[in-house]
Formats: C-alpha cells, sequence, structure tokens
C-alpha cells in the first residue's frame, strides 16, 4: 500500500489509509534533507458566509481535515503547516497579494470562477503557488493563463463536469429516449458556460431538441416561472447547475409545482445542497446528481475504506455530510503537500516555489477521492461521480446510488483542444 | 524681502503664501501640509515593500475610489444632490477600458484612458438628462436604478463577461502599455501608481478652479435655492447637468484607472449599488464639505475594509461603525473635523491640556446608553399600549 | 397543459410575487413617506425577519402534529402564520429601538446623513444576524412542503401550490387592514396629518415624536412580517436583504415615492409584468424590474400616483 500511494506516511495519512500502516512504518528520509524547523504558512482564500459559504465551509473543512492529517503524520517533510483561511469576498487578488506579504508558502482556493480568473495571472506575477480549489471556468488554462507556471486547479473543470452530465443521463435513460432537454441555471457565467456545455454534449449524444433555457438569479426567491415552463414543455431531461441554496429553492419550488411528474432533473452540482434537503422533496425530485470528483461512499467502502473515513470525520468534526467541495479543498492540500515532499526528498532540501511547482506539474497522487492527475496543463484531472439522489435514513441525508464514473478522457478535451472543438468533433 | 514677490511666493494680508495656481494660494501651514501629504503618498510603494499589512494595491484602489468621492462631491456639496449611482461611471469607465483591452486588444494607457472619459461623458449625459428631472430622494432613487440597470445589463451579457468579467491584459505584454513601455509587473504597479498621483493631483486643482470659479458659485447658489437661482438668471437644469457629467467624467477616470491596476474588471466590484454607497460614504467620512475629504475619506474606507477582513469576521459592522461616529461624533467628516474649531480638534486640544478628560467621556458613554435604553423601554411601552 | 392553463398559472405566480415584493415595499414606504427617511436597512430588516422566523417558526412547527390530515395541516398553517406574525412583533421593539436611539437625534439634519446612518445600520444588522444565526445559509424544514400537502387549487385541476395561495391571501388582507388603519382609524390618521404637515400636527396637538417611532416600529414590523413569510420556500442567508431592497426601491419609485396605494400598484405591476416577461423571454430576469421602471418613469416621471399626503 505505501509503495501504491507514494511511499511516505505523509502519502498514506493523506489518501486516508492510515488504518493500513504499522505504527513505525515511516519511512522518512528526513535525517538525509536540510529542512527548516518552522512550519509552513499556507493560506486559504473561500467563502467563509453567505450564500456560497454552503461550498466554502466544506472547503475551508476539507483543507482543515488535511492539514490534521498532514500534522498528525509528522508535517510535510517534518514541517507542520498551519493554515490562515479567509473569506475570498470581491478581493481575490488583494487576498493573494496580502497571503505573499504575509510570507505564505502556499496559496489555496478560490471557490469563485469570476474569482479565479482574475486571480491567476496575478498568482503568474507573484510566483506564490496556488493551488486552486474550485473556481471551475474552462476558459481559465486555455485564454486566461495560457501557458500556467504557478497556478494549478484541483477540481475538474466545467467542461469535464457537464459531459459527465451529459453522459450521465445517456446512461440511464438511453440515448433514443431524450428527445427534448430543458435547463434552469444561475443567472450568472457559471450558469451559462454549464448549460452551453450540457447542451452541445447532449445534442451530439442524442440529438435532442432544447425546448426551454430558463436563468434564475442567484440567491432567487423565486424560480417558479421557470418551473412552471418545464411543466408544459415536459421535456425528457431537464439540467440543473444550481448549487448550495438555490438548489433547495428550485427542488422545493419544484415538488411544490409537481415538476417531477414532467421531466427528469440531472444537476451538476445538486449534491452540494446534501444538508440541506428534507426527505419528500429527494423521494419526489428522483433527480441525478453530479458530485465533481468526490463522493464519500464510492469507491463502494467495501473496496476502499478512506470515503467512509472522511464522512465519519465530517460529521464527528463539523457535523455536516461531506459534499464534493469538501474534497476541493482537502485535495488541493493534498496535491501540494505530497508533491513537496516528493520533491524534499529529490533535491535534499526544501524546495522553491519554481520546483514545487514544477514537480506539480503530471503528479499523480492519491486522496480518499481515489488517485487524481495534476496535468501538464496545470489542471487537475480525476474521475467524475454521477449517481441517483435518494434519500438515506440513517444518514439522515440524501445518498448517491447507481454511481457512474465517468473517467478524465471520457470528459476533457485532449491537451490542445478547445471544448467546444473537441465536442463538435464526436 | 516680504515686500518682494518671489516666483512661486505671494504676499497677502501680511502672511507669505503659496501661489499654486491662479487664485489658488496656500498659507504657510496648508503648503507644509500638502507637502508633507504628497511626500507620504508619494513614499507609499516604499513603505508598501517593508509592512507587510499595507498593500499597494489597497491604498491604490483607495485613491481611486476617493477620486470618483471628489467627482461625486462636486453634486453633493454644491448642488445638495445626493447621487446613489456613481458605480455607474466608475464601472463604465472600467469597463470601456477593459472592453478595448479584451477585445480590441487596445495597449496604450493613454488611449484606454480617454477612451474611457470619452464614454463616461456620453452615460453621465444620459443618466443625467433622465435623473435630474427629479431633486430630493427622488434623484438619489433614480440614479440607483440606472446603476443598477447597467448592472444588469453588464452581468447579462456574455460580450461583457458576464459575471466572470473581462481581463485588461493586452498585447504580448499582457498588460497596457505606459508611455509604449513594456515593464515588469512591479515596476508596471509602481508607475501607474505615480502616474494616479500625478492625475489626482491635477484633478484637484481642476476641482478647485471649478468650484472657485463664477460656475462653481452658481452651483451653490441652487444647491441652497433652486428658485431663487432660476430668478437670478442660472440655467440651473443647465448647469446642474454639466455638474453631473464632470462628475461622473471623475469616476469614469477613476474606474479606468481602477481597472488597469487590478487587470481585471468584474460587474461586482465596480457596478454593484452597494459601490455606489461605498462612494458616497467615503465623501462623507471624509467630509464632503472639503475638497481632500473624500479622498481622504476613500482611502480611509477601502484601507478599513481590507484591514477589518484580516482582523475580525464582522469587519461590516466595523465600517458600520466607522459611518455611526462620523454621522452623530463627527458631521464635518475626518477632513472637516481636524481643523480648527472641528470636534476633533477641540477633543484632541482638550484631553491635550487635562488627559482626565477621557472619564468624562467615558461617563457621558454611560450616561447617555442608560438614557437611551430609558427611553427604548419606555417607547416599547407606549407603542405596545403596555402600562 | 393548455395555454390558457400557462396563462394562468404565470399569471399567479406574477401576483404571488407582486404580494411578496409589496409586503416587503410597505414597510418601506410608509417610513419614506411619513418620516422622509429612506431606509437602506430595510433590507437587513426582512432579513432580520427571516432569521428570527427560521427559529421562531421552527420551534413552534416542532410542537405540533405533521400535517397529514386535513385537521393537523390546517393547525400546522395557522401554527406558521402564528410564527410570522410574532416575528413582526417582535420587530416592533428593534424599530422602537433603532428609531429612538439613531433616528430622533437627526430628523433636522441633512438628508445625506440619514442615508449614511441607514447604511451603516445595514452593515450592523447584517453581523448581528451573523453572530446570532451563523454564516452559513438556513433552511426552515417542512414548512414549505406541509402547508403545500393541503390540497387547494389541485381541487380545480390547477398545479399551483396552495403556500403561494396562503400569501396571496395574507397580502389581501394585508392591503385591507392598512388601508383600513390609515383611513378609518384615528392613529392612521394622525400619521397621515403629520406627513402632511408636521408643524400643523403639533399645534393640533400631536406628540409628532411618537408617531415617529410608531411608523418607523410598523416599517420593522412589516419588514419582519414579509421576511418570516418569504423563509419557507427558499433559504435564510447573510446576504439576502440586498435584492429586496432594491426591488422595493423599483416598487416604490414605479408608485410614486411614500404613496402606499402607489406601492400597492406598482409591486403587482412589477410582479406580473416581470414573470410574463421571463415566460416570453427568460433572459430578461435581471433587468427586467429595472426596464419596467424606466418605461413607467419616462411616460410619468412622478410615478404612478402621488405622495403620501395626497393618498384617499
Amino acid at each position: 500500500m505505501l509503495k501504491a500511494i507514494g511511499g511516505t506516511a505523509l502519502a498514506a495519512s493523506l489518501a486516508g489509509c492510515t488504518a493500513l500502516l504499522g505504527d513505525d512504518e515511516s519511512s522518512q528520509s528526513e535525517g538525509a534533507v536540510d529542512v527548516p524547523d518552522e512550519p509552513v504558512q499556507a493560506g486559504l482564500q473561500t467563502f467563509t458566509e453567505g450564500a456560497a459559504a454552503v461550498l466554502g465551509l466544506q472547503t475551508q473543512y476539507g483543507a482543515e481535515l488535511a492539514v490534521q492529517r498532514i500534522n498528525d503524520a509528522g508535517g510535510v517533510a517534518g514541517r507542520e503547516i498551519q493554515l490562515d483561511v479567509v473569506h475570498e469576498a470581491d478581493a481575490h487578488v488583494e487576498n493573494y497579494k496580502q497571503f505573499v506579504d504575509e510570507g505564505k508558502d502556499v496559496t489555496f482556493g478560490p471557490t469563485s470562477s469570476g474569482g479565479h480568473a482574475a486571480l491567476a495571472p496575478e498568482v503568474e506575477n507573484q510566483g506564490v503557488v496556488n493551488v486552486g480549489t474550485d473556481g471551475t471556468v474552462t476558459t481559465l488554462y486555455e485564454e486566461t493563463v495560457p501557458d500556467p507556471t504557478y497556478s494549478f486547479r484541483f477540481q475538474n473543470h466545467d467542461v469535464m463536469e457537464c459531459v459527465a452530465a451529459a453522459r450521465a443521463a445517456v446512461d440511464r435513460l438511453g440515448a433514443d429516449n431524450i428527445d427534448t432537454v430543458a435547463g434552469i441555471n444561475p443567472n450568472y457565467a457559471f450558469g451559462k458556460d454549464e448549460f452551453s456545455v450540457f447542451k452541445s454534449a447532449i445534442q451530439k449524444l442524442t440529438g435532442a431538441e432544447v425546448v426551454y433555457e430558463g436563468y434564475p438569479d442567484l440567491l432567487a426567491e423565486d424560480m417558479s416561472t421557470h418551473i412552471t415552463e418545464v411543466n408544459d414543455k415536459q421535456p425528457d431531461v431537464t439540467f440543473s447547475s444550481n448549487w448550495g441554496g438555490d438548489v433547495t429553492t428550485l427542488l422545493n419550488q419544484a415538488a411544490a409545482n409537481n415538476m417531477f411528474e414532467n421531466t427528469q432533473l440531472v444537476g451538476s452540482v445538486l449534491y452540494s445542497a446534501v444538508n440541506d434537503l428534507s426527505k419528500d422533496v429527494v423521494e419526489q425530485a428522483n433527480a441525478v446528481s453530479g458530485s465533481r470528483n468526490f463522493y464519500w461512499g464510492e469507491p463502494t467502502p467495501s473496496r476502499w475504506e478512506p470515503g467512509k473515513q472522511v464522512l465519519q470525520d465530517a460529521r464527528d468534526q463539523w457535523d455536516i455530510v461531506p459534499s464534493a467541495h469538501f474534497m476541493s479543498g482537502y485535495g488541493a492540500v493534498a496535491a501540494w503537500a505530497t508533491a513537496v515532499e516528493k520533491t524534499v526528498n529529490l533535491v535534499g532540501g526544501w524546495p522553491s516555489q519554481e520546483q514545487i511547482a514544477t514537480a506539480l506539474e503530471g503528479h499523480g497522487f492519491y486522496t480518499p477521492a481515489g488517485y487524481h492527475v495534476m496535468g501538464q496543463g496545470h489542471q487537475g484531472l480525476s474521475n467524475a461521480y454521477y449517481g441517483d439522489m435518494v434519500w438515506d435514513d440513517d444518514l439522515g441525508a440524501p445518498a448517491l446510488e447507481n454511481i457512474s464514473m465517468h473517467s478524465p478522457p471520457e470528459l476533457a478535451p485532449p491537451p490542445g483542444t478547445t471544448a467546444s472543438e473537441w465536442i463538435s468533433s464526436w | 524681502m516680504s515686500n518682494r514677490s518671489l516666483p512661486g511666493l505671494v504676499s497677502r494680508d501680511g502672511e507669505t503664501r503659496v501661489r499654486v495656481t491662479k487664485g489658488l494660494e496656500l498659507t504657510k501651514r496648508q503648503s507644509m501640509l500638502a507637502l508633507v501629504g504628497l511626500l507620504v503618498v508619494f513614499a507609499i510603494p516604499d513603505i508598501a515593500t517593508v509592512t507587510p499589512s499595507l498593500q499597494l494595491t489597497v491604498v491604490h484602489q483607495g485613491l481611486l475610489f476617493g477620486l470618483a468621492a471628489v467627482g461625486l462631491n462636486l453634486l453633493l456639496r454644491h448642488t445638495r444632490l445626493v447621487s446613489f449611482g456613481h458605480a455607474a461611471f466608475f464601472g463604465t469607465g472600467a469597463y470601456t477600458a477593459a472592453v478595448l483591452a479584451a477585445k480590441f486588444d487596445v495597449a496604450s494607457f493613454s488611449l484606454l484612458l480617454i477612451a474611457a472619459m470619452v464614454v463616461a461623458t456620453l452615460v453621465a449625459a444620459i443618466v443625467g438628462y433622465l435623473s435630474l428631472r427629479h431633486t430630493g430622494l427622488y434623484f438619489s432613487l433614480l440614479t440607483l436604478a440606472f446603476g443598477q440597470l447597467l448592472y444588469a445589463l453588464v452581468q447579462g451579457q456574455s460580450f461583457f463577461g458576464s459575471s466572470d468579467g473581462l481581463p485588461v491584459r493586452p498585447g504580448a505584454a499582457r498588460q497596457p502599455l505606459i508611455f509604449g513601455l513594456a515593464l515588469d509587473s512591479e515596476a508596471y504597479a509602481v508607475i501607474l501608481y505615480y502616474l494616479t498621483v500625478i492625475i489626482l493631483v491635477v484633478s484637484l486643482v481642476v476641482m478647485w478652479r471649478l468650484v472657485n470659479s463664477p460656475f462653481g458659485n452658481a452651483l451653490d447658489a441652487i444647491g441652497q435655492d433652486r428658485t431663487r437661482a432660476q430668478f437670478i438668471g442660472i440655467p440651473v437644469q443647465r448647469y446642474v447637468w454639466i455638474a453631473f457629467v464632470i462628475s461622473g467624467v471623475y469616476g469614469g477616470v477613476a474606474g479606468a484607472l481602477y481597472a488597469m491596476v487590478q487587470q481585471h474588471v468584474r460587474p461586482g466590484p465596480v457596478l454593484y449599488f452597494l459601490r455606489s454607497g461605498d462612494i458616497l460614504f467615503m465623501a462623507i467620512l471624509g467630509g464632503f464639505q472639503t475638497l481632500l475629504g473624500p479622498l481622504v475619506g476613500g482611502v480611509l474606507l477601502v484601507f478599513l475594509q481590507d484591514v477589518g477582513r484580516d482582523v475580525t469576521a464582522y469587519f461590516d459592522a466595523l465600517t458600520g461603525v466607522a459611518l455611526l461616529i462620523i454621522v452623530f461624533g463627527l458631521p464635518r467628516g475626518l477632513v472637516g473635523s481636524l481643523r480648527a474649531g472641528g470636534l476633533l480638534a477641540a477633543a484632541t486640544r482638550d484631553f491635550r491640556e487635562n488627559p482626565a478628560v477621557v472619564g468624562e467621556w467615558i461617563s457621558a458613554a454611560v450616561t447617555g446608553i442608560v438614557e437611551a435604553t430609558r427611553n427604548w423601554l419606555r417607547d416599547v411601552q407606549s407603542i405596545l399600549g403596555v402600562r | 397543459m393548455t395555454g390558457l392553463e400557462t396563462f394562468v398559472t404565470h399569471t399567479l405566480h406574477g401576483i404571488q410575487y407582486g404580494f411578496v415584493l409589496f409586503l416587503i415595499a410597505s414597510g418601506l414606504t410608509i417610513v419614506l413617506g411619513i418620516l422622509d427617511v429612506l431606509n437602506l436597512a430595510h433590507g437587513e430588516l426582512f432579513a432580520l425577519g427571516a432569521y428570527v422566523g427560521f427559529t421562531i417558526i421552527g420551534y413552534l412547527t416542532g410542537l405540533v402534529a405533521p400535517p397529514t390530515t386535513l385537521s393537523t395541516q390546517l393547525v400546522f398553517l395557522g401554527v406558521v402564520l402564528l410564527g410570522a406574525a410574532l416575528t413582526a412583533a417582535i420587530l416592533v421593539p428593534v424599530g422602537v429601538f433603532l428609531e429612538t436611539t439613531f433616528f430622533k437625534p437627526i430628523y433636522g439634519r441633512d438628508e445625506v446623513y440619514q442615508i449614511v446612518l441607514t447604511f451603516a445600520l445595514l452593515l450592523i444588522i447584517k453581523d448581528v444576524n451573523k453572530l446570532i444565526w451563523g454564516p452559513s445559509p438556513l433552511r426552515l424544514q417542512d414548512a414549505y412542503g406541509g402547508i403545500n400537502s393541503i390540497p387547494v387549487l389541485s381541487r380545480v385541476g390547477l398545479t399551483y401550490p396552495t403556500y403561494n395561495v396562503v400569501i396571496i391571501v395574507i397580502g389581501l388582507v394585508t392591503v385591507a387592514g392598512l388601508f383600513w388603519f390609515f383611513n378609518r382609524t384615528k392613529t392612521g390618521r394622525i400619521i397621515r396629518a403629520t406627513a402632511i404637515n408636521r408643524e400643523m400636527a403639533t399645534a393640533i396637538g400631536v406628540n409628532t415624536g411618537r408617531t415617529f417611532t410608531l411608523v418607523f416600529a410598523l416599517g420593522a414590523f412589516f419588514a419582519g412580517f414579509a421576511g418570516a413569510l418569504a423563509l419557507p420556500p427558499r433559504f435564510a442567508s447573510l446576504d439576502m436583504g440586498a435584492n429586496p431592497l432594491v426591488l422595493s426601491f423599483v416598487v416604490i419609485v414605479i408608485g410614486g415615492l411614500g404613496s402606499l396605494r402607489g406601492a400597492f400598484v406598482a409591486a403587482l405591476l412589477v410582479g406580473v409584468l416581470s414573470r410574463w416577461a421571463i415566460w416570453q423571454y427568460p433572459p430578461a430576469e435581471l433587468a427586467a424590474p429595472f426596464a419596467i421602471m424606466a418605461i413607467v418613469l419616462l411616460v410619468r416621471p412622478e410615478g404612478l400616483f402621488g405622495t403620501w399626503g395626497e393618498m384617499g
């Protein structure tokens, strides 16, 4: 096992495999290298308040769990990590510069796509590695920073998520049974991007016709106009990239208007509302939800214990069911820490930002979500999960069933190809 | 010596004054203050490199929002019109620069700035024409509504990058070119900062000339009494409209510079109505009866928000309390209160003469709180009909 | 769905949305019309109402049987409405506190200070909500679904949530109540007299200070009521106050500043027209209310109705 996950106690603990390790089975080679004693200073920016805190707090907790595990396993090459968390607000660049001024060794975040697009070029200027948690806008490494050095992103990007949604819908319903599709997506860049990718992917896969697209504002109190239109058009599939509180609003109001009798809802991040949904609504909805690159119950606990352990830790410490955004925080920290530890042994000392950045390119590592590769294009590549959202009485929250797993080659355009070129080439 | 006028020095009422421009003369104390102020402003980039708590961009942003507030203050101080939509012009300036840079690859600093001025003039002319038909709260609400309309348009159009916004990284250098020079990012930031300071000084002098011209006097007359101003032959509508446009142009210039500093523009930080509120409150925080107040207020509010975020999760309340202090304690704003006779100046004097005065202040505060609680209980009882 | 059914459902959505807007805007317009204060903190009072409602309604619905039979459903409905009323009542002392402590000293001052004051309160109330209820959004479990389980319009074959019907009914009752209060009761007439002419009201022995406090408390009452009623279908979050505030501005500008009748007509107009607009042209979502406002103002620059004093 140790060998499989990269050879060190740290990598093992981040993969969630501590249970499999003997107590003194440390394969650290600390004695040989010259590493400073003081703790590693890390900064994370995410949404710690407001509607988006549904996502951001998960990210914060995930990052904190990873840091705990690293520190319990003796730190990164013996150095403890101290994590400083700030609210990303609309000050992504300022937050990052503040981190740099404070002498942070590494930065993580943000959650917002727009914020990430503003931030990434500044990361390239300042040269302190930033491992993005979410901020999943696809064009980040296609247009905004086409040739990144210090900016990385752990979570899968929008195109992967939406192509997975289209494939999941086709898997479940069959291409022949999808003739019409509709969309109810949040009224900002993310929602529009997501539906446009889903639309082109599902049209390629099934030849379906788009009968309605509506864009309720973020935090909209009332989505009933869109719901009534779906009831009227009765599309075979309705796609939604609503997240957090907007998922509960949509599901509650859709249930109240009997929308689920008229369509099959497929959502890319419905499961982000896992801690806020009620049983009757989940059961009526019978929705298909994505969960980005992590679902705690997959691979099934009988084959892969770590996911279950994350669920347990998240429940014990924060009383939540972890969503994909939990793993965004966890995985970003894990990616950096494992890459650094690898490099320490290679260079025989604490690596520079440049060396860390080089090590992160193409870096493969395990987390409780499974195996990830930080691609050459600085984009993390992981399996994506979709499942039927059902109510789990033991959990007191929704769970996903009949999980379908989609691997990166099915979801992401090959290097050098844009998403739209790639999809139209199918 | 005192009888002979040195270049730049004049003698008036037995005092030597520094002559800056026609009509603008400063006393010794004022010129010293101005000089020190300028030196501090110029030294900021150096100070920022040694203290992690002070960021150049934060001060820079503060100055730019302050510049927009100086523009807004032309309306507020002289015509007594409270604009609640000045983010519209700031945003127009920022988005003009961003659209030209991102969609048309315009890299020249001066071109971006001039274009922003032109577009801001147009937008301010239209918004001003429509909203100046009203005064008072109606005017405030109309400016707010037009600001939100603009925000909704930008947010809804993918041409403007929707909520993700647009990068301001034109050309091969991936940054606007200042006088055709491609600079590394640190030099770019510092030079842009100094350019901002120069533009700022020029803008302040222009504003000073403006408010002390016959036009400025006419605006004052309009602010005091519109009807009377009309009677004495001032073309009220036209003058107010011109003032509105000028005030919008200041916002546009500030916005364009902001876009070049941030190198990325998003609708939330530049167009949302809370931004309009910020710009207004900067003017009041610093003191809207003064020329420099809004600028000081801008730096202070931006700094407060930035530092506040690091210090406490309740940084919004921190700003709120600062505003309450202004409303109840320092109604003339910081700069206004620092002047001789101001509350802040008086308090400092009292304290210097007798530090025990702090005790009095505390007991006054406690009495005030007790009094307020008692009033509140009485009023609740009377409203709820409980005796 | 038939074309007529679709049309009726969309229109009902609009009417319901209009009443929600009216409930929010009514408090703002009363305070504006009589105190001449544009209360930017009104949206935060609305949010405070949602948070208080979360606690109170959540507690009360926990006490009664789950809504399964018609009688338990009606009890459940009654309890939710009681919770909303209690929430509104709790906002009254809050309003009194704000008015006596902060507003009273500055009525005579430049209106710009009033705007700064209300903005300061906006920031502070938001953080008070954060302090008490935490940074994450909160959802009221069961209330929305529970009330929707009562069959009302489904009896005539129309798919329409019962909760929305309840909102429309409550909105109608509130409108009627407000007009009755301002036209038929002594207190209401005194308030209107004060709005028309403060000096005259003082001269004939009206305690204007008390009247002002009452009016502000009334504004807070309706903000809280609206917040509690808006909560069940959605969730409470720290940033929920901004949107309703801006939409209330739109409503009172269209209606005519400070006119209650204007606010009512404008709220329904914005509600129905914006829902129709989104139905016909979904991208209009964000801009629809502002576009409606711009059009109305081009036709009638002073809004649909005059100001408070002239309302009948």
